[in-house]
């Protein structure tokens, strides 16, 4: 109790204040929800430091200053009261000196919620605006990439192979809302084949919006997970803003992830499904799956590629083989989709693999935040040989009130891979995956780690050659 | 939770070496077991001991803010109270702070801490500690004791003669015609008990021997003279255990037969000598597992076991051996009762994880604690009433 309260009185709280705005993109309601759950403020900057932008710099200044201020006019009450008896100068005083840090933490956000109504919000509004017209006026493809899990990697696998054969722009990164995509037609050269727009949906209506702007000619749907619950509140409502993408382009235009179980009931007659079986016309076999990547063989007809992605795990079958189709139907030849797919490498922080110590791997698949990357990912530990198999995940964020049935869903899923050591960062969804490992009776060593961070830095100590590390998710700052 | 206290530092050449060893390869890998709540405790160069939890980063040493550390905090000290208790004076109101301890690790190289002084002290206090007994210790930090322990129990040792420091420096003359009419050239000069291969010397004519014995003779007071073996592969044998024991992979440093594997070569360049490459620390200049016949291998791994048990070590040590490999003859070379980092790398790559070796070492720590335990060391007499 002590400690979170002087906490709150730490000299460096301007600069934990200007952090949690930093983190939180300036958002005003994340910042104070964040501020509002936060026990102790000299944990906060454990992780990361602020990054010393002049915004941010500006703020930590404003904040100091502001604070400075406070505890001047409240020291000067007291005295005043001290000196001349002034009524009510030691309640105000002391009710300054006091409430410096709750004042200030709140105040910070008035030029944030007056900057954002005054001069953002019509800039984008008219960026977007702008936007609107650039896509309306290109002739190429426009491929919308969709769902709740798996866009960016669907969205690079497309970029990679296609730009083998065609001059293609995708959306940058995870960039993937309106003025994003503003910002991203702007820069666009206007003689390109094709353009991949990568849609984020976070609150119902934000696909049909997204797709309003860009018009896409194609979408492609990656999958329907239970994913931001904590706005769309129900699974069927971001699967009905997820497919509404369906309305603006031709229903065999609209490839669906047929491996995902909670989008299938969703698929509207003509879409076009792709699994690690078949996609649109190719038939899909002989896959292998090692930590050096995927390989199968693509057969339609009298056409047959045999093709090797550097892509971790056999849920990555499906995408790469309906990235070549695609390829393949937008006119690449085998060699540009075969060369294509070979450049094909896992995304940052992606099923991406590395050795932590000589033959210790670790796949790193900590930007995994949904159920069904946990299916794949202790699939793949499953499929995977090892002398060890260690598991590592704090559980999963934004899962409603679904949340302890999923995460003892993916205790289950951890349970059936069979890792020998399963490593909890300890959080409130911590008693749920321990319910599911204990449901499925799993008989290896669970640690329930108190220090994520001390457990990541060291983790060359906890492993020895022949050791395969799982690492799923890792919770970002602002939900610890 | 049990309590270790790491004990690391000391008034030794290898003074750096074990800081090293203590923070990266056993206080941090404890930490992350939460097996044990672990005490960092300091031996200064000058002798005082200190126990703090600001002892447990690295920064503070390399960083040199170790100084200021020393020069503002009251030392530690150590009371044997059916055991080992730490106690320091903290806070503005100088209160006593103690601390029980369970279990020592000591993290010590070469004088007063590698070579049986602190396990001397720790035998004393009765409390059970990592690491080879006071006996092995002194046995095995001594070159010339531990080569004739060796072939005592007819395990091959390369010729060699021994001298003191102060022989040599009232009879010189003598001492340069012993060596060079019993051994051949090439020599290796070396300091009888420091490890880390501090003040080592290779010497192949009468002048370089001269230097290199003085240099000796500045480290220590008891001096050694070997033939160099030829042919010359050069292996190491990190093992574990107390009765049953658990070899790691034997490793050859990437030296040429020519060089020797001296402190830098070791702790600084990291193997970049003979290439001028290699990586950074300890862990890039070896080849593990040895590239050598599987026949050779087999018989090096087994004379190194035989080195451990005649030596009488336990816990841990690492078995140096020389290999002809033309005559296929192994030597043994000497022994380290506390490798530096443990060895950590070896063991990862034989699988066994830092953590693991940690809590490993702890476990035959407390075993051979408990048969020491099951002995009877003190029993009545009537011999005072005599008095």
């Amino acid at each position: 109790m002590i400690r979170e309260l002087l906490s709150f009185y730490s000299w460096r709280m301007p600069t934990v204040l200007a952090y949690m705005l930093q983190n939180t993109e300036y958002h005003p309601g994340t910042y104070l929800a964040w501020f509002w759950r936060t026990t102790r403020f000299d944990k906060v900057l454990y992780r990361r430091e602020l990054v010393p932008t002049k915004a941010a710099r500006l703020l930590q200044l404003a904040l100091r200053v502001g604070m400075l201020l406070q505890i001047a006019a409240g020291v000067g009450l007291v005295v005043w009261w001290r000196h001349d008896a002034a009524s009510g100068g030691l309640a105000f005083g002391l009710a300054l000196l006091l409430a410096y840090p709750i004042v200030w933490a709140h105040l910070v956000v008035v030029p944030l919620f007056l900057g954002r109504w005054l001069i953002v919000q019509p800039r984008q509004r008219q960026a977007i605006e702008t936007s609107g017209k650039i896509f309306a006026a290109f002739k190429g493809e426009k491929i919308a990439v969709t769902g709740s899990y798996g866009k960016t990697s669907m969205k690079e696998l497309l970029y990679t192979v296609l730009s083998e054969g065609k001059k293609v722009a995708a959306t940058p990164g995870n960039k993937n809302v309106s003025i994003s995509h503003a910002t991203f037609a702007r820069q666009l050269d206007g003689d390109e084949d094709i353009l991949i727009i990568e849609y984020g949906e976070g609150e119902p209506g934000d696909v049909a919006r997204f797709a309003g702007i860009t018009k896409p000619t194609r979408a492609v749907i990656t999958g329907v997970a239970p994913v931001h619950l904590d706005r769309y509140k129900t699974l069927e409502r971001a699967a009905v803003d997820i497919f509404s993408v369906s309305n603006a382009a031709k229903p065999e235009h609209i490839y669906v992830n047929g491996e995902s179980p909670d989008a299938l009931p969703y698929v509207q007659p003509g879409q076009q499904l792709y699994s690690q079986k078949n996609a649109l016309g190719w038939k899909v076999s002989g896959v292998k799956v090692g930590l050096d990547g995927t390989q199968f063989v693509m057969q339609k007809g009298q056409e047959k590629m045999a093709l090797h992605s550097g892509l971790l795990g056999r849920h990555q079958v499906g995408p790469v083989a309906f990235a070549a189709a695609l390829a393949s139907e937008l006119g690449l030849t085998h060699k540009q989709i075969q060369a294509g797919i070979s450049k094909t490498v896992p995304y940052e922080h992606r099923m991406q693999p590395y050795q932590v110590v000589p033959g210790a791997w670790v796949i790193d698949d900590t930007y995994n935040g949904n159920i069904e990357g946990i299916r794949a990912g202790t699939r793949l530990l499953q499929e995977l040989s090892a002398k060890r198999k260690i598991y590592v995940t704090p559980g999963l964020v934004d899962q409603g009130p679904e949340s302890a049935a999923i995460h003892k869903e993916m205790g289950q899923l951890i349970a059936v891979a069979e890792p020998d050591v399963v490593v909890l960062m300890q959080h409130t969804v911590t008693a749920d995956i321990q319910r599911g490992l204990e449901a499925a009776e799993y008989a290896g060593k669970v640690i329930i780690e108190t220090d994520p961070v001390s457990f990541y830095t060291n983790l060359n100590l906890f492993v020895a050659t022949g050791d395969l590390v799982l690492m799923q998710n890792d919770w970002p700052d602002n939900y610890h | 939770m049990k309590t270790v206290a790491v004990i690391f530092g000391g008034r030794s050449a290898e003074h750096d070496v074990s800081i090293v060893t203590a923070i990266s390869s056993i206080i941090k890998p404890l930490e992350l077991s939460k097996q044990y709540h672990v005490e960092a405790v300091y031996v200064a160069k000058n002798g005082a001991w200190f126990w703090d939890n600001k002892l447990k980063d690295i920064k503070l040493f390399s960083s040199g803010a170790i100084e200021q550390f020393i020069a503002r905090t009251q030392p530690a000290s150590v009371q044997f109270d059916s055991g080992l208790t730490l106690s320091r004076g903290r806070g503005l109101t100088g209160r006593t702070q103690r601390k029980k301890i369970d279990i020592v690790f000591p993290s010590m190289h070469g004088t007063y801490g590698e070579d049986g002084a602190l396990m001397g002290l720790l035998d004393m206090s009765g409390v059970p500690y990592v690491g080879c007994s006071l006996e092995t210790a002194a046995i095995a930090m001594d070159k010339v004791l531990s080569k004739q322990v060796a072939a005592a129990n007819n395990i091959p040792v390369s010729k060699f003669l021994s001298f003191t420091s102060r022989e040599f420096a009232h009879k010189q003359s003598a001492v340069l015609e012993r060596i060079t009419n019993t051994l051949k050239y090439p020599l290796f000069i070396k300091p009888a008990h420091l490890g880390s291969s501090i003040g080592i010397s290779r010497a192949t004519t009468e002048t370089e021997l001269r230097n290199g014995l003085e240099v000796a003779a500045r480290y220590d007071d008891k001096i050694i003279v070997e033939e160099a073996v030829q042919n010359l592969i050069e292996v190491t044998l990190p093992i574990i255990g107390n009765d049953e024991l658990t070899p790691a992979y034997l490793e050859e440093p990437l030296v040429s037969a020519e060089d020797f594997f001296d402190f830098d070569t070791k702790y600084i360049r990291g193997g970049g000598k003979k290439t001028g490459g290699g990586k950074k620390g300890a862990q890039g200049y070896s080849t593990i597992p040895a590239h050598i016949p599987k026949d050779l291998y087999q018989k090096a791994e087994a004379l190194g076991l035989s080195v451990y048990r005649a030596l009488g070590c336990s816990g841990i040590a690492r078995i140096d051996m020389l290999i002809d490999s033309k005559t296929k003859e192994v030597y043994f070379n000497e022994a380290n009762p506390m490798p530096g980092s443990l060895y950590a790398h070896n063991w990862r790559q034989k699988g066994i994880s830092t953590m693991e070796l940690t809590l490993r070492l702890i476990q035959l720590a407390e075993a051979r604690h408990r048969a020491r335990q099951a002995f009877t060391t003190v029993f009545n007499t009537n011999f005072l009433k005599q008095f």
